[in-house]
């Protein structure tokens, strides 16, 4: 596989210092705009007719439908208060229009099984703490293991990759029976700690430092009389930033969207993130004769999917430039 | 370094090894925690339950997969070749339920294909399908897997769109200047060009699949009894530990279901390795 296929990042972010002018973001869009548009080989040379660009255009279309379906019900049904989300047609609006009630309902422990708002706390907490941890280490890591070689780095950096391939439930139950035996069970650190150890994290920052920090530089900077710390915060950090941002992402997102380890590690509902929060409301709806949840189900879902469709949004570049290969064993 | 190599080792190796353990003893009501060698290891091997388990994920493997990638695939190329109108915002929107935790997409999905009220329910009968359920026990695997696809796709695609952007394009100029038909310029040049990246694909599938969890627990929430406790391997395991509190016979099939996946991975990896495709 060429390098360009795990390259966290693509050339647009080469200036990460901020030396130079920051490019506006509507220069930037008509600046990428056009390079792809130049790597790209003409239809018309292909020989393809019109209809099969029709064709395919069309096909996309459908596909894109079936991605939009679920969010667009979702968003619809939020605005529903309980009959009417099961009697109404799915796909329409309905009287009245319930969505600042149920929106309140999300600041209220409303069957007393715990609150929405918290969850969401918890969930950014967990996904900040361990997001940037996550991040931080694997970029002192993936730089250790890619500029300085001491003695069994090498084994090391294979048993790094070997843990790429440990199944996340292989590893959860073992940390379950571990806290169960440690006292760790509802512990704040017993959620984040684990997040921040990111082979895959360690991995990309390894493959991003040998493509964007040239040794020489480091040689130079050595030869000057900086200190290991001052070059790596200095130097190598700078230069790591597209890198950095694309193993932030990946990591808030995985900590984000996990549910099996805090499902088994959490039994206090004042420490649950959103995802068991919201498993805990479906199960209760359907069977515990609760259905007055089911609304907050609706709109807590829509709220707990936003932040993360936002933050793609924005952070657009650094997952179009070259996603990685490897966050999705989960 | 120092603090990433305490945490590996306190959070994998340590709690990998106190599982091993802990998977050889076993605890009785009377008579407390005794060692009792492999019988945890052989009591979860001959359970049915853990076996149909382990079926299912592979059926729903060799199905899912293909056609997740099969999609992907297709539409990494036709972005790639700039084949359709408005790709970027194709794009854009496939990517969209990377996003979305498996939580609330199979909550959605749920929602959506519910046998009472379900608007997919509706449509299936508008359609002539009528007394459709969608978690029946026949349709219930494919309702997953739907869920699925539409969870991973836009990502699979991402990967492969990038993979085939490395494709060099004079050797496609070429193909052109020959009036290779395009069919052939993606079968026999860039196909092969994005081998490794779709091997690497199913095989991250692969792992991913065996531990098939969220969607099913969360569909027998929306109906009680339309996934058993037993659905797949990690949900046995689950239940195991939490319902049936056998922490021990649990710890066993976590072992194994790990043992299963690195047996996989290993082998995937020497292939590859034999065959060039890791440098």
């Amino acid at each position: 596989m060429s390098v360009s296929t795990v390259r966290p990042a693509p050339a647009p972010a080469a200036d990460p210092a901020g030396v130079a002018e920051p490019e506006s973001r509507r220069e930037r869009r008509r600046r990428q705009r056009l390079e792809e548009q130049e790597s790209i080989i003409p239809v018309e040379l292909y020989g393809l007719r019109r209809g099969t660009v029709t064709l395919v255009t069309a096909l996309a279309f459908v596909f894109a439908i079936f991605t939009l379906v679920p969010i667009a019900w979702i968003v619809i049904n939020s605005t529903k208060n309980q009959a009417n989300i099961f009697e109404t047609f799915g796909f329409w609006f309905a009287r009245p229009f319930s969505f600042f009630h149920n929106f309140s309902l999300l600041f209220q422990n409303v069957d007393g099984y715990g609150t929405y708002i918290q969850w969401f706390g918890n969930t950014a907490l967990y996904a900040v703490l361990g997001g940037v941890g996550a991040t931080a280490l694997s970029a002192f890591a993936g730089y250790g293991f890619a500029r300085f070689s001491f003695r069994g780095s090498k084994m090391l950096f294979y048993l790094t990759i070997a843990a790429l391939l440990v199944p996340i439930t292989a590893l959860t139950l073992p940390l379950y029976l571990t806290y169960a035996k440690a006292h760790l069970i509802n512990s704040l650190w017993g959620m984040v700690l684990p997040s921040m150890i990111s082979p895959v994290g360690i991995y990309l920052m390894r493959v991003y430092v040998d493509i964007s920090v040239p040794r020489e530089l480091i040689d130079a900077a050595r030869l000057d009389g900086a200190g290991e710390a001052r070059i790596f915060f200095r130097v190598a950090l700078p230069l790591m930033v597209p890198g950095f941002m694309t193993v932030l992402l990946i990591s808030v997102v995985a900590v984000w969207n996990n549910y099996f380890l805090p499902l088994l590690i959490f039994n206090i509902n004042t420490r649950y993130p959103l995802t068991v929060g919201l498993g805990l409301w479906s199960e209760r709806a359907q069977n515990s004769g609760n259905a007055q949840l089911f609304p907050m189900v609706v709109i807590g879902g829509l709220v707990t999917i936003i932040p993360l469709i936002v933050l793609f949004l924005i952070l657009q570049r650094y997952w179009r430039g070259g996603m990685l290969l490897g966050s999705i064993a989960n | 370094m120092v603090p990433f190599l305490v945490g590996f080792l306190l959070f994998m190796i340590v709690p990998l090894g106190y599982a091993v353990y802990t998977s050889l003893y076993t605890t009785r009501i009377i008579g407390g925690t005794v060692f009792s060698g492999a019988s945890n290891y052989t009591q979860t091997l001959q359970s049915s339950e853990f076996w149909s388990g382990v079926v299912r994920v592979i059926i729903y493997a060799c199905i899912q997969i293909p056609v997740m990638i099969v999609i992907a695939f297709f539409f990494a190329c036709v972005f790639d070749l700039g084949v359709a109108k408005f790709g970027r915002t194709f794009r854009t929107i496939f990517f969209i339920p990377f996003a979305v935790p498996a939580v609330v997409g199979a909550v959605m999905w749920s929602f959506l294909l519910e046998p009472q009220f379900g608007p997919m329910v509706h449509l299936a009968n508008a359609f002539g399908f009528s007394g459709t359920n969608f978690f029946s026990p026949s349709l219930i695997l494919p309702s997953i897997i739907v869920i699925v696809i539409w969870e991973w796709t836009g990502y699979n695609m991402v990967i492969l769109y990038t993979a085939l952007k490395s494709v060099p394009r004079d050797v496609v100029e070429a193909a052109i200047l020959d009036d290779t038909p395009l069919w052939r310029i993606i079968v026999r040049i860039k196909l092969p060009l994005v081998r490794p990246a779709i091997v690497m694909l199913v095989f991250l599938n692969t792992i991913g699949a065996l531990q098939l969890f969220t969607e099913p627990l969360i569909l027998s929430y929306f109906e009680t009894g339309s996934v058993s406790v037993n659905y797949t391997p990690t949900l046995y395991i689950y239940n195991t530990a939490i319902a049936a509190d056998q922490t021990n016979l649990a710890a066993a099939g976590a072992v194994i279901l790990g043992l299963v996946i690195v047996v996989i991975s290993t082998a995937s990896l020497l292939f590859r390795r034999r065959r060039g495709e890791l440098a």
